[in-house]
């Protein structure tokens, strides 16, 4: 009995320390910088299986298991691909574009997605893109707040192996002038890339508005809204992927530009003939029972111009942009502080009401003296 | 006594007679204490024969049984028949009728006119001293209860419900009230103001409440009246003879002349009013209105002395 219990404890104490002598032995492994991190000298066999085993295996676990949108919504698709031109092409190719010599370098190399996204689930790819990958050059989405956002790209890669060059270009790139207009253009301005940031591309400019219903219309918007909107984007303080690098990236003085340019055009025709009675009854007499105020009251010519204006607005855009104020955690800007709460109270059917209503209705005419 | 709230400093004659059952509750509550110490102390304390006779069983009948009965029973129909006498009331001739409703967390007061027009107002009553009130109370959405001391008992707020509360104050006066049924968050910062003038100078003050707000007379309030409006203010709160028609918060018509803010929270100035229009939410925590930052520091001063000028 004796006898048996000292061999246990034997057996212990030989666990104990090959662990703490092996852990020791890694310790100074890695301390003496003998093990290369090179990307270039890319990983011992054994460790490249692991990982990858290692991270597909992830992957299967973690993917939600929620079920996705409809991923064959040509709006989603038009978003996914505009935003993947600008923030997924240069490392995972796309058509008309190889994947960059760059990017190759990393390690592991950037998939090619036009022929290896079929690997996964549609959750799996959602899951990827936004929470990105460890010891991958994959980054997570900027925002954890806007799955919506994720889908769109999702949607666009189920779409992106059977789109030849002009297809996608197409879809990602709208009818943005893409190319260089001659040498001193391209030596210039860097030729084909700066169309990258055109906000044109998805908010559409002139007389033509946004490809997808999913974004905003900003035609004839007070210009203190649209400069207040691309400040909060590209503080993160109003969350979105897609928005924030691309506002973070304008100066000042470009902000108040676009802003101005926008501001100037005129309207759009309304996008949708479909009157909505009950939506028309909440913007413009609110629910006082429910504490919902009139929309309009904030949201017509003579409200505040850090305001926007709803009519004509995508029907679509707008009720996304309820939802999504409805599940924010919390409030960052001085307009979502007052919005938010408001938001919250109205039910999904008063959603797609109000967003019908809007949609439905003439935009003003072009405002004149929003300055404040 | 002149206690701001309190039930033993009655104006009326409701307050008066809860103020004599309270006294009668106190007197009869100390006689009782009084017995039982001294019974008390004979059971540890008295001689052999004292004790005796407090274990015998007519001691234990007639202290145990009769007397509680007979006690409880004597003060239960004293405060029922004064309950009966409150009920029963009837208000005098040319009563002041008040609708008052409890929302979360402020109080709807609307006066009607001769031809049954609303005048509405919040979180202060104006009554004339010495007449009598009827109130109406009601709710428009948990169980509040409205409980001036000074002036009546208490009377809960039930939704779906009207009760009624006749009161008088005894002289001119200002006596502060409080929710007193826990109503959710900002409960314990849901008071009141009853401020009881003079027959004429409640007559006149009636008179000018009917009115809609006057055109503001200066630069500044001008421009707060302009960026009232345009900041949709309007589409929760009316200020009358604006577009601001809003009926979802209290009505601003008058709110200048109040003597607090958020339901008797806040004494009424332009430092508190432009306080609690961006920082609302942490004077009066969860209160319905969001906090509007979206104003400069000279907008929000314009605001607030606008809504000051209303008076």
């Amino acid at each position: 009995m004796l006898g048996r219990r000292t061999g246990w404890r034997r057996i212990l104490g030989w666990v104990l320390l090959i662990a703490t002598g092996g852990g020791t032995l890694l310790l100074l492994f890695a301390w003496s910088g003998l093990y290369s991190v090179a990307a270039s000298r890319g990983h011992w066999p054994i460790v490249e299986w692991l990982l990858e085993f290692g991270m597909e295996n992830s992957v299967e676990t973690h993917a939600p298991g929620i079920a996705p949108p409809r991923l064959d919504d040509p709006d989603l698709i038009r978003l996914g691909a505009a935003h993947f031109l600008s923030a997924c092409a240069e490392c995972h190719g796309a058509p008309g574009t190889e994947v960059s010599h760059i990017a190759l370098g990393m390690l592991p190399p950037p998939p090619d997605l036009r022929h290896r996204a079929h690997e996964w689930t549609d959750q799996e790819l959602f899951w990827i893109a936004k929470h990105g990958l460890k010891y991958t050059g994959m980054p997570a989405w900027p925002t954890q707040e806007r799955d919506d956002e994720v889908w769109a790209v999702v949607a666009f890669l189920r779409k992106l192996p059977e789109l030849d060059v002009a297809a996608y270009r197409a879809l990602a790139y709208g009818d943005v002038r893409q190319e260089p207009q001659d040498g001193e253009d391209i030596a210039m301005t860097g030729g084909g890339l700066r169309a990258l940031g055109a906000c044109a591309r998805c908010h559409g400019a002139g007389d033509r508005g946004p490809l997808s219903a999913l974004v905003p219309r900003l035609h004839g918007q007070p210009a203190p809204m649209l400069e207040e909107a691309l400040r909060a984007y590209a503080e993160g303080m109003r969350p979105s992927g897609i928005m924030q690098p691309l506002a973070a990236a304008l100066s000042a003085r470009t902000i108040r530009d676009v802003a101005n340019y926008y501001t100037g055009l005129g309207a759009l025709p309304s996008p949708s003939p479909a009157q909505s009675e009950p939506g028309r009854r909440l913007a413009t007499e609110g629910d006082a029972v429910a504490e919902i105020p009139p929309c309009l009251s904030c949201h017509d010519r003579q409200a505040l111009p850090v305001y926007p204006r709803l009519a004509g607005q995508n029907a679509r855009y707008m009720a996304n942009r309820l939802r999504v104020m409805q599940q924010s955690a919390r409030e960052r800007t001085a307009t979502q502080a007052i919005m938010a709460p408001i938001a919250r109270r109205l039910s999904e059917q008063q959603i797609i009401d109000l967003a019908a209503y809007f949609a439905s209705l003439p935009p003003e005419p072009r405002l004149a003296g929003t300055a404040r | 006594m002149t206690a701001l709230q309190s039930v033993l400093a009655p104006s009326g004659a409701e307050a008066e007679r809860i103020a004599a059952l309270a006294w009668t509750l106190f007197a009869g509550a100390l006689c009782v204490f009084l017995v039982v110490g001294a019974a008390l102390w004979i059971a540890m304390r008295g001689s052999a024969v004292a004790r005796r006779r407090l274990a015998a069983d007519k001691a234990v009948i007639v202290g145990g049984i009769v007397f509680p009965v007979v006690v409880l029973g004597a003060l239960l129909v004293y405060g029922l028949s004064i309950m009966r006498q409150g009920i029963a009331a009837i208000a005098g001739p040319g009563a002041l009728h008040v609708e008052v409703t409890g929302e979360q967390w402020w109080w709807r007061v609307i006066y009607r006119d001769a031809d049954g027009s609303p005048i509405e107002s919040a979180n202060e009553i104006r009554i004339p001293a010495g007449r009598d009130v009827v109130l109406t109370l009601a709710s428009a959405d948990v169980i509040h209860s409205f409980w001036v001391p000074n002036l009546a008992g208490k009377v809960d707020m039930i939704p779906g419900r009207r009760h009624r509360l006749k009161l008088a104050a005894a002289k001119p006066g200002i006596y502060r009230g409080q929710c007193a049924e826990y109503c959710g968050g900002a409960h314990a910062l849901m008071s009141l103001e009853v401020v009881a003038l003079p027959e004429a100078d409640f007559a006149s003050w009636l008179a000018s409440a009917r009115d809609r707000a006057a055109e503001p007379s200066g630069e500044i309030e001008r421009r707060g009246r302009d960026l009232f409006l345009s900041a949709g203010c309007g589409s929760c709160h009316a200020v009358r003879g604006t577009s601001a028609k809003g009926e979802i918060g209290p009505d601003l018509t008058r709110v200048g002349e109040r003597r607090y803010i958020a339901a008797a929270t806040l004494p009424t100035s332009r430092e508190n009013l432009a306080r609690f229009i961006v920082d609302g939410q942490h004077l009066k925590p969860g209160n319905g209105m969001p906090p509007f930052r979206v104003f400069s520091a000279a907008e929000l001063d314009a605001v607030a002395a606008y809504l000051a000028s209303l008076r």
